[in-house]
């Protein structure tokens, strides 16, 4: 690594922290890598224009941000939101839990993160923030850590670059998340009922129980959404990329014809609104493709393969080191770009100490999303707080007690293989 | 907020419907293949195509030409707690630098972006000097907009008020 | 401390054999050249080495040669459906004059052909147990091919329907059935996991799948003949070696898939050969094609 780089980081580092947004100052500071290594400042552009025009996958944002905005306007979100607090109301903390449930719900979806927390998260933290029950950050904060969960339960395309890298059936590996999923799921549950409890947020009075059919029949349309969407990928109608725009339309067509709630000019003002959330999320991806880049090009992962290569290491201490370093990279690095370099750095050591690969890969998988989450650089954090609109340091405030168990989990599913490797045995899997 | 007047207004409108129409004809396209392949069994695939240029738009020309400061993403924990006074001073500094950073690059882009004529879409034949030229629409009018935020964050008028602080409010009002 | 640096950007992923090959150039030129190697398209993105290359800001690429289809019209020859029998005949093609001519197209745009790189042969793999022997059989079949309208036309030479669909969402899309097959070499269908949720494998080997390592032409030539010869000589070991690991990899994968419960068998293949053949000549992309080169690289079999 060059003293340029570390300039580079510093001056990422510093533009952020005084203000500029953070798109621009990582694509700054990648050109201003390039000017003082005297190459082609032109590079950082490009690896972002070419890094956004191969990002296929990514599409599924914009039209998920759309569906959302379009739940919103069209009062399926208002009729879900009455559903909700009748049937989980009177507990505290209810829509924190409705948040987590959805989201392992709509992990069935999608096989990215980001995906779920502007998808189902938006939707979500518009019920949760309305009439000010909870604050938008924390609203953000147990919708970041819920969405980590999405790639984790399968379909899962971290799961699948894993899977290339390291010779791993990605079948056993979509079960080998399972566990995990659903143990994160309930730890942050269970996290979320004591910061309920702790921060007083308010309960709602019970429904009477003679109201239920009235308020679930007028939900009936908003809760078929994911239905039709676990339909539409298991039926083989649509790839999960292709879900968002059929949710997109499915909420167009419930709210203009069957609720005749949204006008054309309301459309339009929705469609606006999407596309300026999507410009403000897409930019931090083009800004984190930049700067790659620099990572890529200073070789970051073969110093750390130097560094490692010369100590003797047990189990313990070997996943320890893992987990502390993909942790860290996640603040650097794109997911994607984790799994696909950094993995087979380690694997050859993990698979030598005796651990399964199944079980190494969910560790990184789960690893990896985590950083999604974590400051100061966590793509995740930024998309909930664009949503929520709420400061970061808030956020923040209110996501570390979600990270901590997160980490504890991470921790379980790391010296309990067992969590991970029991449904795949139970289908046959010999490891 | 500073009222704008009408031709202001109407700009703002046309800057605004850019990444709006590019939306929706995104949301079409991908109707249209899955319709195509589903339903027709006779898949296309032009709609990718349409669809990653639209999505490329929107991002450069909605953080830049529709941007405005509070859909901005920035890391406000320090920045949202300082002094007006301090905060002003921040405002000067980073708009400084990226517009000194984006301008120094901006030869470099353009011939980037206009080298890239050698090289055309697959199925539209849109050269990418086309395509790409989303990045200098973005560069150069980013670096108009904080030229802006430097001239009034130096002459004192404007400390960010604006944003971090109707961000916070936000927050627990809502 | 002047030797040459040499940035290699593929988009193999580190475990590859054209990883391993890769590393073993960079480890024999290691007195002449500063060879670094970037693998999983983290230097450069998928399909831009060329104009990376060209631009001066990466010394060496592995490109797609529909990539390079793209500037030169002339190349979508290579791209085209049953045009080159095996490895044999495409490493005897770029060895000709036909190769000749198509390597100095290449390097008037700017970028020197080291070797053609040969990764497998593609066969259709599908999800659907019905027997496939003639491009008829394929009709109504959704087949998964990449993006960009070369590789669909491909897919619609062998009689499917194609679609375009990122690399990582097949296996998802093969198991709900949003797809009903793909295509790609034995290797790929191994490492993408794709026979865990396949019924067959036709090996109708429609096309020869090679990339070329390529470095930037001005580079080269300024290289004294001693040091283009160190980097060549390495190159051909490497890559000779590769490509006999890819044949052998293939070789031992029909056995493999078989094992786990695929059907794998040979259709019809004159059948698809007349077929896509008549399709390409009745399309645009014929019309780059120099005039008589099909038949020259057809000569080269014998
Ligand atoms: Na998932
Ligand atoms: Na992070």
């Amino acid at each position: 690594m060059s003293w340029e780089f570390g300039v580079t980081v510093a001056v990422t580092v510093f533009t952020a922290v005084i203000g500029l947004p953070i798109g621009h100052a990582m694509l700054a500071s990648s050109v201003f890598y390039l000017l003082m290594q005297g190459q082609d400042m032109s590079i950082a552009f490009e690896q972002m224009l070419t890094g956004l025009y191969g990002s296929y996958v990514l599409l599924a944002i914009p039209l998920f941000i759309f569906a959302a905005d379009l739940m919103n306007v069209g009062s399926l979100s208002d009729r879900l939101l009455d559903f909700c607090r009748a049937l989980v109301g009177r507990f505290r903390g209810g829509m924190g839990h409705v948040n987590v449930v959805s989201s392992l719900i709509f992990s069935g979806m999608s096989g990215s993160a980001i995906a779920d927390a502007v998808g189902m998260g938006r939707i979500i933290i518009n019920l949760m923030t309305k009439d000010g029950r909870y604050p938008g950050s924390y609203a953000g904060a147990i919708t970041a850590a819920s969405a980590i969960i999405g790639p984790i339960i399968p379909p899962s395309i971290p799961m699948v670059l894993y899977a290339l890298v390291s010779d791993t059936s990605i079948g056993f590996l979509f079960l080998g998340g399972v566990g995990p999923g659903l143990v994160l799921g309930v730890m942050i549950m269970a996290m979320n009922a004591w910061q309920a409890r702790i921060h007083d947020y308010p309960v709602e009075d019970p429904v009477p129980v003679r109201d239920l059919p009235r308020v679930t029949l007028r939900a009936v349309p908003a809760l078929l959404m994911p239905v039709i969407l676990l339909v539409g990928i298991y039926g083989g109608v649509t790839t999960p990329t292709e879900a968002a725009a059929l949710a997109a339309l499915y909420a167009f067509l419930v709210s203009t014809l069957l609720y005749r709630s949204v006008s054309l000019r309301m459309a339009y003002e929705t469609v606006r609104q999407s596309a300026k959330s999507t410009a403000a999320v897409g930019f931090l991806i083009a800004g984190a493709l930049a700067f790659n880049y620099v990572v890529t090009i200073e070789q970051v992962p073969s110093v750390i393969r130097d560094a490692l290569g010369d100590t003797e290491l047990n189990r313990v201490t070997f996943l320890l080191i893992v987990n502390a370093i993909l942790l860290g990279l996640g603040c650097l690095l794109e997911a994607n770009a984790i799994l696909l370099v950094i993995v087979p750095i380690f694997l050859p050591t993990a698979v030598s100490l005796g651990i399964d690969p199944v079980h190494f890969g969910v560790i990184v998988v789960v690893n990896t999303m985590i950083g999604l989450a974590t400051p100061p650089y966590g793509l995740l954090l930024f998309v909930v707080t664009s949503i929520t609109k709420s400061p970061i340091r808030e956020t923040i405030r209110h996501l570390l007690p979600f990270l901590a168990i997160m980490i504890a989990g991470l921790a379980m599913i790391t010296f309990v293989p067992e969590i991970v490797l029991w449904l795949p045995r139970l289908y046959g899997y010999n490891g | 907020m500073t009222t704008a007047s009408p031709f202001v207004r109407r700009l703002r409108a046309i800057a605004d419907a850019v990444p709006a129409i590019l939306l929706a004809a995104m949301f079409v396209c991908f109707i249209i293949q899955v319709f195509m392949r589903y339903v027709i069994d006779s898949p296309v695939g032009w709609t990718v195509e349409v669809c990653v240029i639209a999505w490329l738009w929107i991002l450069l020309w909605g953080q830049s030409v529709s941007a405005e400061e509070t859909d901005e993403i920035r890391f406000d924990i320090v920045y949202g707690s300082v002094r007006p006074e301090v905060r002003r001073w921040f405002r000067v500094v980073f708009s400084l630098l990226l517009v000194g950073i984006y301008l120094w690059s901006l030869p470099a882009l353009w011939d980037y972006v206009t080298f890239m004529k050698i090289q055309e879409t697959s199925y539209l034949d849109i050269p990418f000097s086309w395509v790409y030229s989303a990045a200098l629409v973005f560069s150069a009018v980013s670096i108009l907009r904080y030229l802006w935020i430097f001239w009034n964050a130096a002459r004192n008028r404007d400390s960010g008020l604006g944003t971090a602080d109707d961000i916070g409010r936000k927050d627990f009002s809502e | 401390q002047d030797m040459p640096t040499l940035r290699l950007s593929s988009v193999v992923s580190d475990n590859d054999i054209r990883a391993e090959a890769f590393a073993k150039i960079a480890e024999s030129v290691t007195d002449t050249f500063d060879m670094q190697v970037f693998n999983g398209a983290t230097l450069v993105a998928q399909g831009s080495e060329m104009t990376a290359i060209q631009r001066g800001n990466l010394e060496m690429g592995l490109i797609a040669p529909q990539t390079i289809a793209e500037q030169i019209p002339e190349w979508s020859i290579v791209t085209s459906a049953y045009l080159f029998d095996d490895a044999d005949h495409l490493q005897a093609t770029f060895d000709s004059d036909v190769g000749g001519e198509l390597i100095s197209l290449a390097e008037e745009a700017g970028v020197h052909v080291l070797a053609p790189v040969y990764f497998g042969t593609r066969h259709v793999n599908l999800a659907p147990e019905a027997e496939v022997m003639t491009p008829e059989d394929l009709d109504g079949i959704t087949m998964r091919m990449p993006g960009g309208d070369a590789w669909q036309f491909l897919g619609e030479a062998i009689g499917a329907n194609p679609t375009p669909l990122a690399y990582a969402e097949v296996y998802t899309a093969l198991q709900t059935g949003a797809i009903d097959g793909q295509d790609n070499p034995l290797p790929n269908d191994y490492n993408m996991k794709f026979y865990e949720v396949t019924s067959q494998i036709v090996l109708t080997g429609h096309l020869v799948g090679f990339d070329v390592l390529a470095i930037g032409a001005e580079l080269w030539d300024s290289f004294t003949p001693e040091q283009q010869e160190t980097l060549q000589t390495a190159v051909d070991e490497a890559i000779a070696e590769s490509t006999q690991r890819h044949l052998d990899r293939e070789a031992e994968l029909v056995q493999f898939f078989k094992d786990e419960g695929l059907e794998v068998y040979e259709p019809d293949r004159d059948a698809f050969r007349e077929f896509a053949q008549q399709k390409y000549l009745e399309s645009e992309f014929a019309e780059s094609w120099p005039e008589g080169m099909v038949d020259r690289i057809n000569a080269l079999t014998e």
